[in-house]
């Protein structure tokens, strides 16, 4: 494996339990270290299913998957230290206030004291959310609870970050705070990969693309490139192009 | 360590913030133990100094009447209404429910028992060839019958045991009876002297007592019952609550987010037993403290719980994890909070309905009483009872601990197996 692959998938299928067609068909990948990759496609394409194998959610039905250089099949416990996982789900406890689910996160990933505490709170500041801390989550609109979202998934400062649709029902201003942070994540050295279907947003955002459909990925490389080599306009007209105008349910 | 003890302060939070939940959980069978105290008091009572109604009506005025309503007063179980009615009208009373039995001793009854007696010894003798002399007196008309009218309802070992408590009464008046006209007969041969020829009693009964204790002599009243009995089926109604919390877990991504993290699964789920244990426990306290403090204040008797806390501690807790297991697996098998909770409801309301909850097992029938032995809140309750009731050690306890410890494992198990079956 090459020393600057953050992600080596090889061979990767899933083909899940009383389903005879494959979720994902035998895909092979490379994420390079410190890129934001962006992983797309339309419903039921397979990205949730590869996004899921690789944070260890899934057991792949055949082929290996690699992370920081460590098989995931022997040695994830090594991996989960080192990656964070933004769901697209809210997966916060309403009742509990921000710094409160924020500190059960970070306990959970083994960080605890004055210092997560210190933590928690620059990531609240930074993200806008300071005085909103001691309120519940509940309480929160979509936009706040994305970001909080987001700082659960990046509290211990992993060196990969999986996100999942990670703006999906939020304004433009929260948005574009999103989207912003992870760019300086980025900066830092930490390796994305992002699912969305808000293709303007991945064409900014990504620096490497891979498009996904029925199991398998029919393109990657890097966003600007694909669409002057396919004579499309933009990422939007690419997608389509490459996967159909017809309805995917 | 840390995963544990943050995951136990996090549900822990979860359940304190959670209003309507509390309720459920702490006021509910609060509630539940007054109530249910309150109304199945008189009942209790009932049962233990239960008297049957009985309507006798007495025609004879001799020797065979007096007898036998002498018995049954002697017997301190009857409630008895003498009456002169005719037998069509004992009749509908009994089928009415006014009373459970009714007795008609037939007029001239001693005569036609002496009458059957004399007749009966003379054969006797003289098929024996005492005397050839001896002339048998007349047998009186007809046969003696005592007539007894059972209500429709009435069970029929109750009806067995009526009958023979009856019969014991007229056989030693027929023994009686019969011995007399022998001696007389004899007498008159010159083979007996005169004296008096009572029977004496050749075996009795002494009743043992089987209890040693003070405590062993409680009997089960209303508070003995529902205080333990409401107690374990609040225990049992967090599986409500703690499937809810797994279900939502897994639908707002929070589960995954969780196998996401370093760490066993395991210890979060320590974790998350530890905590509504922790609220079981509390619930156990506050429910055996209704026993003893508030139900006193309303005119009941007070809870009495025996002499062994440890035996107290090791069913409470083994009835919480019970509690728990189920709870979990539950939350694992529904999709759904409603299909969760409404099957959890249920589900725990047939079990205590098995278990004895609602009332005691002895007064089911047998077929449920097998069915009984198979609920996990009927092993806590017949723990609480040896506790309570019998004055039962930790020791006494520790088969129902164990069996509520083996349906913890299981439905833990069964959880587990099933996730990762789900998972593959």
């Amino acid at each position: 494996m090459s020393s600057t692959a953050a992600i080596r998938v090889e061979h990767f299928t899933k083909i899940y339990k009383g389903s005879g067609t494959p979720a994902v068909d035998d895909i092979s990948f490379t994420i390079p270290s410190g890129s934001i990759f962006g992983l797309l496609g339309p419903n039921g394409a397979g990205k949730t299913t590869t996004i899921s194998a690789l944070c260890g959610l899934l057991k792949p039905s055949k082929g290996e998957l690699q992370l920081l250089g460590y098989p995931l099949a022997t040695q994830s416990e090594e991996i989960k230290k080192n990656i964070g996982v933004v769901p697209q789900d809210i997966a916060l406890y309403p009742t509990l206030t921000a710094f409160e689910n924020l500190r059960y996160i970070g306990n959970m990933y083994g960080l605890k004291g004055s210092s997560l505490d210190k933590n928690i709170l620059e990531h609240l500041e930074h993200f806008g959310l300071l005085e909103h801390s001691k309120k519940q989550v509940g309480t929160f609109s979509g936009g706040m609870k994305r970001r909080i979202n987001l700082i659960a998934g990046i509290l211990h400062h992993p060196k990969i970050l999986f996100l999942d649709e990670p703006t999906v029902g939020v304004d433009v201003q929260s948005r574009n705070v999103i989207t912003e942070h992870l760019h300086l994540l980025n900066k830092s050295g930490m390796t994305i990969v992002y699912t969305s279907h808000l293709m303007e947003e991945a064409e900014n955002l990504c620096n490497e693309i891979a498009v996904i459909d029925h199991g398998k990925i029919i393109i990657s490389g890097q966003p600007k490139e694909l669409i002057k080599e396919q004579a499309c306009s933009n990422l939007e007209e690419l997608f389509l192009k490459l996967t159909g105008k017809k309805l995917r349910d | 360590m840390l995963r544990l003890t943050s995951t136990i302060r996090k549900e822990l939070l979860i359940l304190l913030r959670d209003r309507g939940g509390l309720a459920i959980l702490f006021l509910m069978p609060m509630a539940m133990i007054t109530l249910m105290a309150l109304i199945q008091d008189a009942p209790f009572r009932d049962y233990q100094e239960l008297k049957i109604p009985l309507l006798l009506s007495n025609r004879d005025t001799s020797t065979l009447g007096k007898t036998i309503e002498e018995g049954l007063r002697s017997a301190k179980i009857f409630e008895i209404t003498k009456t002169g009615q005719p037998e069509s009208s004992i009749k509908q009373s009994v089928k009415g429910g006014d009373y459970e039995i009714g007795i008609v001793i037939p007029e001239n009854a001693t005569t036609i028992l002496n009458s059957k007696v004399n007749a009966f010894v003379n054969a006797k003798l003289s098929a024996a060839g005492l005397s050839d002399s001896l002339k048998a007196a007349p047998a009186a008309p007809g046969e003696l019958s005592l007539l007894i009218f059972f209500a429709p309802d009435t069970k029929k070992s109750f009806k067995i045991s009526i009958l023979s408590t009856l019969k014991q009464f007229t056989s030693k008046l027929e023994t009686q009876t019969l011995l007399d006209y022998f001696s007389k007969e004899l007498n008159r041969e010159g083979t007996l002297s005169g004296k008096e020829n009572k029977i004496d009693e050749l075996v009795s009964f002494k009743e043992m007592n089987t209890v040693e204790t003070p405590q062993e002599m409680l009997q089960l009243n209303s508070v003995q019952h529902n205080v333990p009995a409401w107690t374990i089926f609040g225990m049992f109604f967090i599986v409500i609550s703690m499937a809810g919390s797994i279900i939502k877990e897994r639908d707002d991504g929070s589960y995954t987010r969780i196998l996401s993290m370093p760490g066993s699964y395991i210890t979060v789920m320590a974790g998350k037993i530890t905590a509504y244990l922790f609220i079981c426990m509390i619930q156990c306290l506050l429910m055996l403290m209704v026993g003893i403090y508030l139900l006193p204040l309303l005119g009941l008797p007070a809870l009495v719980i025996g002499h062994s806390v440890s035996a107290i501690i090791l069913v409470a807790v083994c009835c919480g994890l019970a509690a728990t297991g189920y709870g979990i697996l539950v939350g694992t098998l529904f999709k759904t909070h409603q299909q969760s909770s409404t099957f959890g409801a249920v589900s725990v309301v047939i079990l205590a309905a098995l278990g004895g909850i609602w009332v005691p097992v002895y007064v089911m029938p047998e077929s449920i009483r097998i069915l009984s032995g198979l609920s996990p809140l009927y092993w806590a309750l017949s723990a609480f009872h040896k506790i309570f009731l019998g004055g039962g050690s930790f020791m006494a306890v520790l088969p129902y601990a164990l069996k509520l410890l083996a349906f913890f494992g299981f439905t833990v198990g069964a959880a587990w197996l099933f996730n990762k079956t789900k998972n593959k």
